[in-house]
């Protein structure tokens, strides 16, 4: 019905989604090797840290810079449980609950404390409340490890020695050469779970709620005037969007076995989802996966790119030291500048508006 | 006379030193089309925004069918069946006119919350803002952007969107201003429509005489934020007061 949603660009971008989906569905099979799958499940997870976010400031127009608190509460939630209670899925599952309940205190409080307020003091305010968590978490190292954070055993079926499958002389199974062991596993646990928490924010975006949401970015007043009672709906996204947040945050604490700071909670993770939300573009969903693959690629590989592009321009001047691998971060930067040039609702929201609607 | 629907107590509202609403008291009736006229900053816009609820009142009451909602957030008001359009265009900009429409028929279908089910499984809510689209003539214009549409279809938007509300107070503030004269008649009419209901209670803030001469039951007349006259429209018209208060007194400035 929107007029957004029948453009031949919306049409590219859902193509693309689908095809990014079908790429991490078999990343296992497609990139075998190690930091290939690590890049795959740190994008599935951002991919549904940047979606919770995007339902915030893309969808309901607020603008919090707490995000990462949500994010770290789950993955701490389920860290402390995995290293106090050992490895098994009850500590997961706990952690998990655990995580949600710590964001939805934190989330409701912040919200009927402050989003009757204006939204840059309401910015301020979870940027006051994210700072102090940080401090606290570090502090506080007989529980959350401090600076070191805490080092764990992901439950058993996660094992890299665990076998889904073996031969007859007991072997793991190999299917299309890869080891049907716990890695694949652990690997098809974030997939599956970021998929389903994914698509159920998809559906929250195009249900009545959504179009109040919406409504409530375009023109709060007159969401009022008809009959929204809009404190109460930003409220309630605000503990959604948290509880998405923490759970994406469990899935990594359970991927990475290691849950500290600069993992779960630190302000350069609220900037990549910051980043990662304005390149893909807000108010759209996709976006948030277009986004995080670009941003996590880019964290991943420019580095290497650069350093082989440096390396093939050996003997031109200038060039190979403009290129050398340790100035990847201004090249990115660049990169984002002109993405930001070229699209100004960022890559899926600025190709949604092109071509005619049909 | 039917019980009133709607009552301001002594309604009030000051800033700081100044009184833009003065002890306002008045009771409208179901079924009756009441026009508010009074010159520039009479504080006809700042009565309709107490009722509704934009503004708090300083003093004074604001009474829907017997209960006091004088406390009550604009929502809640809306809720209780007192809609509201606006002078100047507020709509939802970049969503589209049957996106618009659909908002304020969810909004009183109470469907808001629900956030399982795509919005286009709900039929009732569609067929609903299809029809509020077809009767403000805008079914043409459904798939465009509110932002895009010309001034006049904006305003028969902000018609619409009050309509879709399906209150039992229907508040227009000059629906007309603006309009070109193509236009001018379809709102009117819609108004028209909804005073012919006779179960609706109808304020209408309009300015062009000859409006307010073909729908007005009654004319009540707003100056420096005092009820300065109340009646029926030929009393009203004729009586000194007003032409006093419209064409100047001693400086015969018109």
């Amino acid at each position: 019905m929107m007029n957004q949603t029948q453009t031949t660009g919306a049409l590219t971008i859902k193509l693309i989604v689908l095809a990014i989906g079908a790429l991490l569905l078999f990343a296992p099979f497609l990139f075998q090797d190690v930091r290939s799958l690590e890049v795959a499940a740190r994008i599935c997870i951002f991919i549904v840290l940047v979606a919770s976010y995007d339902l915030l400031i893309g969808y309901t127009g607020i603008v919090s810079f707490a995000h990462t608190m949500f994010f770290g509460f789950g993955a701490y939630g389920a860290a402390i449980l995995l290293k106090g209670m050992g490895p098994g899925w009850i500590p997961v599952i706990l952690g998990a609950l655990a995580g949600v309940g710590v964001s939805l205190v934190f989330a409701i409080a912040i919200g009927l404390l402050s989003l009757r307020v204006k939204a840059i003091f309401f910015a301020m305010i979870t940027l006051a409340a994210a700072s102090v968590v940080l401090v606290l978490v570090s502090q506080m190292s007989g529980l959350t490890g401090g600076e070191d954070g805490i080092t764990y055993k992901a439950p058993d079926l996660f094992k890299p020695a665990t076998k889904l499958l073996t031969d007859d002389e007991g072997k793991v199974v190999r299917l299309w050469d890869v080891r049907l062991n716990g890695k694949l596993a652990a690997y098809y646990f974030v997939f599956a779970t970021s998929l389903i928490l994914f698509l159920l924010m998809l559906r929250f975006t195009t249900s009545p709620l959504g179009t109040v949401l919406k409504a409530i970015r375009e023109n709060e007043q007159r969401a009022e005037a008809i009959g929204y009672r809009v404190v109460a709906y930003r409220t309630f996204v605000f503990c959604l969007s948290a509880t998405m947040a923490s759970l994406a945050g469990t899935i990594y604490a359970v991927w990475l076995k290691y849950t500290g700071p600069d993992t779960a909670l630190s302000f350069a993770i609220m900037i990549d989802i910051l980043l990662m939300v304005v390149i893909g573009g807000m108010g759209t969903m996709w976006g948030a996966v277009i986004g995080a693959v670009l941003l996590v690629l880019a964290q991943y590989y420019l580095r290497d790119l650069m350093g082989a592009a440096s390396e093939a321009m050996a003997g031109i001047p200038v060039l190979p030291n403009l290129l050398a691998a340790d100035r990847w971060l201004f090249w990115l930067g660049i990169i984002f500048i002109l993405l930001v040039y070229f699209f100004p609702k960022g890559i899926a929201g600025t190709a949604m508006d092109k071509g005619a609607a049909k | 006379m039917s019980d009133p629907s709607l009552v301001t107590q002594d309604l009030t509202i000051r800033f700081g030193g100044h009184v833009a609403v003065n002890s306002v008291s008045c009771a409208f009736r179901p079924g009756e089309l009441t026009v508010i006229v009074g010159p520039n900053g009479a504080g006809k816009t700042t009565y309709f925004n107490l009722i509704s609820g934009q503004l708090a009142a300083t003093s004074g009451k604001v009474i829907k069918d017997g209960t006091d909602i004088t406390a009550l957030s604009p929502s809640a008001r809306a809720r209780h069946g007192i809609g509201r359009a606006f002078q100047l265009t507020n709509l939802f900009p970049q969503l589209s006119v049957f996106e618009n429409i659909r908002l304020a028929v969810q909004a009183h279908s109470g469907e808001g919350w629900r956030m399982l089910r795509p919005v286009s499984h709900f039929r009732a809510l569609s067929e609903k803002a299809e029809h509020y689209l077809e009767a403000t003539r805008l079914t043409k214009l459904a798939h465009q952007t509110a932002a895009n549409l010309p001034h006049g279809d904006q305003r028969k938007l902000e018609v619409a969107l009050l309509m879709a509300m399906e209150p039992d107070i229907y508040m227009f503030d000059e629906p007309t201003a603006g309009m070109s004269l193509d236009h001018a008649p379809d709102v009117l009419d819609l108004i028209a429509g909804i005073k012919a209901d006779k179960t609706k209670t109808v304020l209408l803030v309009e300015h062009k005489m000859d409006v307010v001469r073909a729908l007005a039951d009654r004319i009540i007349v707003l100056h420096n934020g005092e009820l300065l006259a109340d009646g029926a429209p030929q009393e009203v018209m004729s009586s000194q007061i007003v032409r006093d208060v419209y064409l100047g007194t001693s400086e015969g400035v018109a």
